[in-house]
Order: C-alpha cells, then sequence, then structure tokens
C-alpha cells in the first residue's frame, strides 16, 4: 500500500450456503459495492459452486479487485443460509477467508450474521443429515 | 466468543490430563476454552490469528463428536481440513431403525466403518448418533456420499466398489504432469 491516507477499509460479505458462495467486498457503509464474485464465475460444474476451490479462487479474484480500490483490510461478515434453513456457513466460508488473507488483504472481525429465527415458520421437512 | 456443547463423557477428553489436552488446544489454535464441566457447555474464544482461531470450536466440536484428541488437532496441519457431521438420528425412523443404521455404517466388526477411513484416508468416527469425518474436502465429500448411500439402504458392497473408485481417483489426482525444463 504505497499511499497509506488514502486507503480504507471494506467489509466482506461472504454467503456460504452448500450450492454455492457468494462474495462481496463493500465500502464501511455497506452500500457501495467494490467487487463481487459467485462461484458460477470460476467452475463449470454446478455441484462445485460451493467447493473450497472455488471460493479459494473467487477470493484472489475479488481480493485483487479490491486491492485496486484502496482496500488495504476487510471486516469479515459469514453467513450461512440461515432462517429456518442450515445455521452453519457451508465448506466455502472459511476457505474464502483464508484465501482473502493469503492474497494480501488484512482480516478484521469475523463475524457471523446467519439469521437466526426467533421461531418463525416450521422448517424443511427434509432438514438433511 | 463462540459456545460448543459436549457429551459429559467427552469432557475428561478435551481437558485431558492435568488439562494437557486443553493447553495444547489453547496454544496451537490460538484460543482460550472456558469448560464448564457442570452442564458440559465450552466457551471458545480467539485470542491470537483470528484466522488459526476459527478453527477451535470445530476442534472442541470433533472432540465432543467422539475423535480423539490427536485427530481432532489434525485440523490444524493444513488449512483445508475440514470436520463435517452426519447426523443418523434424522436419517432413520425409530429407534430400531436407528439402530440398525449405525451397525450398517460401522459394518461387521467396525469393517465398514474401516474402509471409509481407509480408502479416502479420513478419519472417520462413530459415536452417538453422529458420524463425525475429518479430512481434505474430497476425503469428506466421499465419506459423507458413501454414508449417505447406506443410510439411503444401498448395499454395501455398491457403497465399498464406489470408495474403491473415489480411492482410484483421489490418488490419479496426485500424479500432476509438469512440463520438464532441462
Amino acid at each position: 500500500m504505497s499511499e497509506s491516507e488514502d486507503s480504507k477499509w471494506g467489509i466482506a460479505h461472504v454467503y456460504a450456503s452448500f450450492n454455492n458462495t457468494i462474495i462481496t467486498i463493500t465500502d464501511q457503509t455497506g452500500a457501495e459495492t467494490l467487487a463481487k464474485s459467485s462461484g458460477g464465475t470460476v467452475v463449470k460444474q454446478n455441484r462445485d459452486e460451493a467447493s473450497p476451490y472455488a471460493a479459494m479462487q473467487m477470493a484472489e479474484v475479488v481480493a485483487e479487485k479490491a486491492k485496486a480500490q484502496n482496500i488495504e483490510g476487510v471486516h469479515v461478515n459469514v453467513r450461512g443460509p440461515g432462517g429456518n434453513q442450515q445455521k452453519s456457513p457451508g465448506p466455502g466460508a472459511q476457505a474464502t477467508i483464508r484465501a482473502l488473507a493469503r492474497a494480501g488483504l488484512e482480516i478484521g472481525r469475523i463475524e457471523d450474521v446467519t439469521p437466526i429465527p426467533h421461531d418463525g415458520t416450521r422448517g424443511p421437512k427434509n432438514a438433511g443429515f | 466468543m463462540q459456545h460448543v456443547k459436549i457429551p459429559q463423557d467427552r469432557i475428561g477428553v478435551l481437558i485431558g490430563e492435568g488439562g494437557e489436552t486443553m493447553r495444547e488446544i489453547e496454544d496451537r489454535a490460538e484460543v482460550r476454552l472456558d469448560i464448564d464441566s457442570e452442564s458440559g457447555s465450552v466457551g471458545v474464544e480467539s485470542v491470537g490469528d483470528p484466522i488459526t482461531g476459527l478453527k477451535g470450536p470445530d476442534i472442541v466440536k470433533a472432540i465432543g463428536r467422539g475423535f480423539n484428541p490427536e485427530d481432532a488437532l489434525a485440523l490444524l496441519d493444513d488449512e483445508m481440513m475440514m470436520f463435517d457431521v452426519v447426523d443418523i438420528d434424522a436419517a432413520s425412523r425409530n429407534q430400531n431403525d436407528f439402530t440398525r443404521q449405525k451397525g450398517r455404517l460401522i459394518g461387521e466388526g467396525g469393517r465398514t466403518r474401516e474402509l471409509m477411513a481407509e480408502l479416502t484416508g479420513a478419519s472417520v468416527v462413530i459415536y452417538g448418533s453422529t458420524l463425525g469425518i475429518i479430512g481434505g474436502p474430497e476425503q469428506v465429500d466421499a465419506v459423507r456420499e458413501a454414508a449417505e448411500m447406506l443410510l439411503d439402504g444401498a448395499p454395501h458392497g455398491s457403497v465399498y466398489s464406489f470408495l474403491e473408485r473415489k480411492h482410484n481417483e483421489m490418488k490419479q489426482k496426485g500424479l500432476n504432469y509438469h512440463q520438464f525444463h532441462g
């Protein structure tokens, strides 16, 4: 980071479900998207979209774009599907955070923002094993 | 700070002799463990590098799901190591079916479980109503798929051949061809 007075922090929103991983890097307000990527941009097969490898590649691309816009570090908000579905983030979440760190972005706070129901509708019948 | 609940009889394992295991986890995963031995609730708080600390709750959960501490600490060996749990209880209709499904996963004399572990290279533990898996992403996927096949009622033979096929695929993956420079 050459101009340190210009470099800012952003927020990396990571939505990791069992079928896909979506990464969006925004500024600190969360309103301005700086870079985004999802599984389909790096893999051919649908079932690979949620894989940790795909997540790593996406994170690299996104980190490059963010750094080009003077982002030096990110706070991370991870979430799984939530609601009445799985509460835990999918396999892409951890891989993403590591890959972002390796790509040279500083990692600030990591927060789990999975929506937790305060009792809502009945869950799906086959919640999986 | 994250809370993980583990069964009463695994608390001793988590703490270890004179707190040995607990301290090793705290050192290697850079977390602080706050163990309530009455209720079985464990608070995991990251104190060092937040990225290393991410694995902390998984390690405690793995020990709670019957893994021995060495296997659970293997989660820290490599950043791609994953921990996954298959809930046998959710896949069975009643108590009798649960016992039968669990038996099918374990196999005669533990043969099925052993094959799942050996052919994929993951470590597999069946404890209580869960089947826990620790390994790399493809290894975990393979074991999970095999376990789901068995829970869906597939014959053991076809599951073994599935595992055998995965084993060969994974072996081939290790052979990467690259250009020879002088």
